[in-house]
């Protein structure tokens, strides 16, 4: 099982063996990923296997200052 | 010598001396117009967990790529609300592949009740992001020896703060904020947050810091936009003042007028 975090609350997903699933996911374009907080860049997405309790942050912009 | 010259930073010259936040407007449309009428050519934003059905972000994101399409402006990402060198690096590198700038405004939050920067995971976080090919911008408390250190380690812009985020409290210290200006003459100076009215910025150029960065001072103001051109007209006003040399203070006063051939009541 994998933990997706997209907020406090955490999300059980199964049957994710790879990142490069959220390239078909994401609805939108400008997003970045952490896996168990270390950056994992697009180009790694296909390679990086997903495993049991595994921690994943996506991240979009929003404003700041 | 700061302000003889346009705003450098890592070699990007601006025209504006004002870098501004995206955030706390009351709605996109108002950023827009406060964000025109300031002349800012450099928006700071940041990246957050959300909900990607929520879609939200994706709407203001486009909003500030229309605003940098129509000034000829650049990103400038944060780390806010990072703690750890470790986090604040991870967070610049995913600002790296969205943003695609490697520009990185550096926070690393050190006390939650004023937000001043942990300075050993700032040096720690700043000297990977520059092996990592980063140029980062520092923000950092009004301390010497702690610019000093940042400059030392490869930061051409730094960036002290006025007085903690949000605060409107404007220079707290300006001996320690002229110390910096005079101990690191060759370094962009940028002061960052706490500054809450236009002559806050206007003092800052006049002691020769090169621009400010703001983002509450505006967007929390009655009338945003109007604010925005306040504030563009205080950092003219503070550039001229620099660059006119400004009066040496003086201990007693000298009078203005010509005592010389005063009327014969004064004669006595």
């Amino acid at each position: 099982m994998v933990t997706l975090t997209y907020l406090p609350q955490k999300h059980p997903i199964r049957l994710l063996l790879h990142l490069n699933f959220l390239t078909e996911q994401q609805t939108q374009t400008s997003f970045a990923v952490a896996l168990n907080g270390q950056f994992v860049s697009k180009a790694t997405y296909q390679s990086t296997a997903l495993k049991e309790n595994d921690a994943l942050d996506i991240l979009f912009p929003i404003v700041g200052g | 010598m700061p302000l003889t010259s346009p705003l450098n930073i890592y070699g990007q010259t601006l025209d504006s001396r004002l870098l501004i936040g995206t955030a706390l407007y009351a709605s996109p449309d108002i950023m827009k117009q406060a964000i025109l009428a300031s002349q800012s050519q450099v928006l700071t934003l940041s990246l957050k967990r959300q909900n990607p059905a929520e879609n939200a972000g994706n709407n203001i994101w486009q909003y500030i790529q229309d605003i940098v399409k129509q000034n000829n402006g650049f990103l400038l990402p944060n780390t806010a609300g990072c703690k750890t060198a470790n986090e604040a690096i991870n967070l610049a590198q995913m600002s790296r592949e969205i943003f695609q700038t490697n520009w990185i405004k550096l926070e690393t939050v050190g006390d939650d009740y004023n937000l001043q920067p942990d300075p050993i995971e700032l040096l720690t976080a700043t000297e990977a992001l520059i092996k990592d090919g980063f140029k980062v911008l520092p923000y950092v408390t009004d301390d010497l020896v702690m610019c000093q250190r940042l400059y030392d380690l490869g930061c051409e812009v730094i960036m002290p703060w006025a007085s903690p985020i949000g605060t409107g409290k404007g220079l707290m210290n300006p001996y320690n904020l002229e110390t910096i200006r005079a101990r690191l003459p060759d370094a962009t100076l940028i002061l960052d947050a706490g500054i809450g009215k236009p002559s806050d910025a206007c003092l800052a150029l006049e002691m020769g810091y090169d621009a400010v960065l703001l983002n509450s001072a505006v967007a929390l103001a009655d009338n945003p936009v109007l604010m925005a051109q306040a504030f563009a007209n205080a950092l003219k006003a503070g550039e001229q003042a620099y660059l006119a040399g400004i009066m040496a203070e003086r201990q007693t006063a000298h009078p203005s007028t010509p005592t010389l051939d005063s009327p014969f009541w004064h004669q006595n």
